[in-house]
């Protein structure tokens, strides 16, 4: 009982503070349990050797009480005996004596006088007819003991059948002359009964305790008295044999122990010899009577320590409580943190111990947490946003790449045609050729013999003019188509203008305006390609100009790293839908053209590292702004597509145009490249 | 040669109405034309009639006009020997084929006024 019982832990809830509670009843109550156990153990030993000597003084003090009942009627008939005079009395003065000692003793059953050789002379007893039969008592062992040894006390027998009755003798005495002699024997029959009622008055409770007191061997033994009377008035009354064995076989004079009945039940008894009778008065109670005070006594104990334990329950549910509440809290707080909530967590109250150092902790956790989780959410929003931005780059690259990419089949597209014009441009030659040839022969052989006439000669002249123009145009076309080496040199860019103009057939009805930069700009270029660009516009902007009209040319510095070439005239501007097309090779308006004059032009300019922009007004004219990089003196000269790598880009809007030209509203730029790309 | 004999001139092509127009041009001019239409057969016709002007096509089908061009002026260092090309010339093969003997070259098609008078003009100046 001294182990508190383990409260089953439930659920998950709680756990700590039924731990704390078993541990607070192990430490408290386990010391307790071990030390109040023991202290019963000794206390129940003691308890009960007490009750075994209570009980032996008991035997023993009744003992001593039948000893003195036996003593005090042998006393009285030593007395009688020796009244004065009693031996020469009388029978009947001596029945008259002995009457009265039968009348003060009521447990005197029966008196008789005996002479020295045993022959009865008074015989008087309770229940005896008138002129009883007179005995001869000569050979009886109460008339012998009595007259040899002084007194006989013996001859236990039951009065009827029934009452436990003592003979008892003493030998008469007459003093003659100074000497005393033996005249007779005085006996008597003591009833016994008085014995019993003692033991009824000192152990009334029958159920409880029980005295009795026995003559004899274990055989052979004669019930004298107990403490319920009845008992021993039975004829065969005797006490149990398992009590018999042990009483009537002690050495000791006194004992006691516990004994086990064949019923079962336990009995604590003790035992006292009677002094000179040999008689053994045993006193006997129930172990459970017997021990009443140390069961009592534990019980108490038991109660007490039960107390105890609900208390210390009680006590220990209260200190774990108080315990392991912050920690409930602490608990609560990281779930709700756990379930991602950082604000309106359970309020921690800072005691000043570990528990409180550990809710400190716990708030500089969550607030870390907290801010580690806002900047993890920032992080990933910046993330997001990179993403989106990244697809957006990746779009927006993409879209490059697919302009790139269509750039780049049109190039091959177009280098394809290239390829084919040149193919059936050669081809074309040689019928061309034969016609040509032909036509010379028919032409000669004609004017030889004299049949020529004008009309013939006419048509002759167109063959041969279209067989020319044709050939032209395969030049035009092979010209764009091939990939001849550029040839750069330095050149004083005024200067090589002048030079081309001076020999360019303008017609007449076409004035020409130069506006040339004073700063004598100095260019890396291909002279014969470049020459070819400027002629194809300057050959169409004496084309749209059929009536009057001007050619303007201009230079201009636009900044340290270009020059801007100006080719521009007076027509009639070029429609927004044609613009974008203008440099599309084979692209053409006219009735006869190749439609690759502008994008030779557009060529050259991009071999040569530049750009061209157009800017136009649609009845006022247009402009075409050549931008080419300027020479850096100093610096090797290199190829153009080379030096443009380190050159800034050109200037992204159209430099201011020269003074004298019409300000066109909108422009077109292209380029041949992205600048610095 | 006697002055007033015609003098012969070969032309070397694949395209036999270009050859043919030529020739006829030529003969109307007084030259004595032989034709060719292969790099073989005009080297043989040359070896054989020994002409003073040989107009040979650049491309032919069984080799170049440049290797005729070489093969010819082994044989003879007067000849005159102009080649005809349909397509543009790099400066590069224009000088290789001088330096082969070419001593002049044609774009087809060719104004045939001035071929006459290039052609007289290189006679007369190899005749000197």
């Amino acid at each position: 009982m001294e182990e508190a019982p383990a409260p089953e832990a439930v659920g998950g809830r709680g756990k700590l503070a039924y731990k704390f509670l078993l541990w607070f009843m192990l430490i408290s109550l386990a010391p307790m349990g071990v030390v109040g156990w023991h202290l019963i153990g000794i206390s129940q030993g003691v308890l009960k050797e007490e009750s075994l000597r209570h009980q032996q003084s008991l035997a023993v003090g009744f003992a001593e009480t039948v000893s003195n009942y036996i003593a005090t009627f042998k006393t009285v008939l030593t007395i009688a005996s020796r009244l004065e005079g009693f031996a020469q009395m009388d029978p009947v003065k001596q029945e008259r004596n002995l009457n009265r000692v039968m009348q003060q003793h009521a447990a005197f059953l029966e008196l008789s006088v005996f002479d020295a050789v045993g022959r009865e002379t008074v015989r008087m007893g309770r229940f005896l007819q008138e002129q009883p039969q007179m005995r001869d008592f000569a050979d009886q062992e109460s008339f012998r003991a009595a007259l040899d040894k002084g007194e006989y006390v013996g001859g236990l027998v039951r009065f009827q059948g029934l009452y436990p009755t003592l003979t008892i003798s003493v030998p008469i005495f007459e003093a003659v002359g100074g000497q005393t002699v033996k005249r007779g024997v005085l006996l008597g029959r003591v009833s016994l009964n008085g014995l019993s009622q003692m033991l009824r008055q000192e152990f009334p409770e029958k159920g409880r305790s029980q005295a009795a007191v026995v003559a004899g061997d274990v055989k052979d033994n004669f019930l004298v008295a107990h403490s319920n009377p009845s008992e021993a008035f039975k004829a065969d009354a005797h006490l149990p044999e398992e009590v018999l064995k042990v009483i009537l076989t002690q050495a000791a004079r006194h004992g006691g122990g516990e004994v086990e009945l064949k019923d079962g039940s336990r009995l604590l008894g003790a035992f006292a010899e009677v002094k000179d009778t040999g008689w053994i008065v045993y006193v006997q109670q129930p172990t459970e009577s017997a021990y009443l005070a140390a069961t009592q006594m534990r019980a108490q104990v038991v109660r007490v320590l039960l107390w105890v334990v609900v208390i210390t329950l009680l006590l220990s549910l209260a200190v774990a409580g108080h315990i392991t509440q912050p920690i409930r809290v602490l608990q609560q707080a990281a779930e709700r943190l756990t379930a991602g909530q950082f604000e309106d967590l359970p309020e921690m109250t800072l005691t000043n111990d570990e528990i409180g150092d550990l809710a400190q902790s716990f708030i500089h956790m969550s607030d870390s947490l907290k801010e580690k989780t806002g900047e993890l959410l920032h992080a990933k929003d910046e993330l997001t946003k990179y993403g989106r931005d990244l697809e957006r780059r990746v779009e927006a690259r993409t879209r490059e790449l697919k302009a790139a990419q269509d750039e780049l089949i049109k190039k091959e597209r177009l280098a394809a045609i290239g390829q084919m014009a040149s193919v059936v441009g050669h081809e074309i030659r040689n019928p061309l050729a034969v016609i040509n040839n032909s036509i010379f022969f028919i032409k000669t052989k004609m004017t030889k013999e004299g049949i020529l006439d004008q009309k013939v000669e006419r048509h002759i002249s167109i063959i041969q003019s279209e067989v020319k123009q044709a050939n032209s145009i395969i030049d035009e076309i092979l010209t764009y188509s091939r990939s001849k080496e550029l040839k750069p040199e330095v050149l004083k860019l005024n200067h090589w203008i002048e030079e081309m103009l001076s020999i360019y057939p303008f017609p007449a009805h076409i004035t020409v305006a130069k506006n040339l930069d004073a700063r004598d700009p100095v260019v890396y270029m291909d002279p014969e390609e470049m020459k070819q660009a400027i002629r194809n516009l300057m050959g169409n902007g004496i084309e749209v100009m059929p009536q009057q009209g001007t050619v303007k040319v201009g230079t201009q510095i636009v900044d340290r790293s270009w020059v801007r070439m100006d080719v521009g005239d007076t027509g009639p501007g070029i429609p927004q839908d044609v613009l974008e097309k203008i440099f599309t090779p084979f692209y053409t308006t006219k009735a006869r053209g190749t439609g690759l004059g502008l994008a030779v032009v557009k060529k050259v300019v991009d071999r040569h590292g530049g750009r061209v922009e157009v800017a136009t007004e649609v009845g006022r004219g247009t402009m075409f702004s050549l931008f080419l990089p300027l020479h850096e003196p100093g610096k090797a000269p290199s190829a153009p597509a080379a030096a443009q790598a380190s050159r800034p880009a050109p200037p992204a809007t159209a430099p201011p145009a020269p003074a004298a030209r019409t300000e066109p509203p909108q422009t077109v730029r292209t380029h041949a490249r992205p600048p610095g790309a | 040669m006697p002055d007033n004999a015609p003098v012969k001139l070969l032309v070397i092509d694949d395209d036999a109405h270009l050859r043919e127009s030529l020739a006829e041009v030529l003969e109307l001019d007084g030259f004595e034309c032989l034709q060719a239409g292969a790099a073989a057969e005009g080297i043989a016709t040359a070896k054989k009639h020994n002409p003073k002007v040989v107009i040979m096509d650049i491309q032919l089908p069984d080799s170049s006009g440049f290797q005729i061009c070489q093969e010819l002026r082994k044989h003879s260092r007067e000849a005159i020997l102009i080649m005809m090309t349909g397509r543009f010339l790099s400066s590069e093969e224009k000088t290789q084929g001088f330096q082969l003997g070419a001593d002049e070259y044609l774009t087809k098609p060719f104004d045939l006024q001035e071929l006459s008078v290039r052609i007289r003009q290189l006679l007369s100046r190899g005749r000197s």
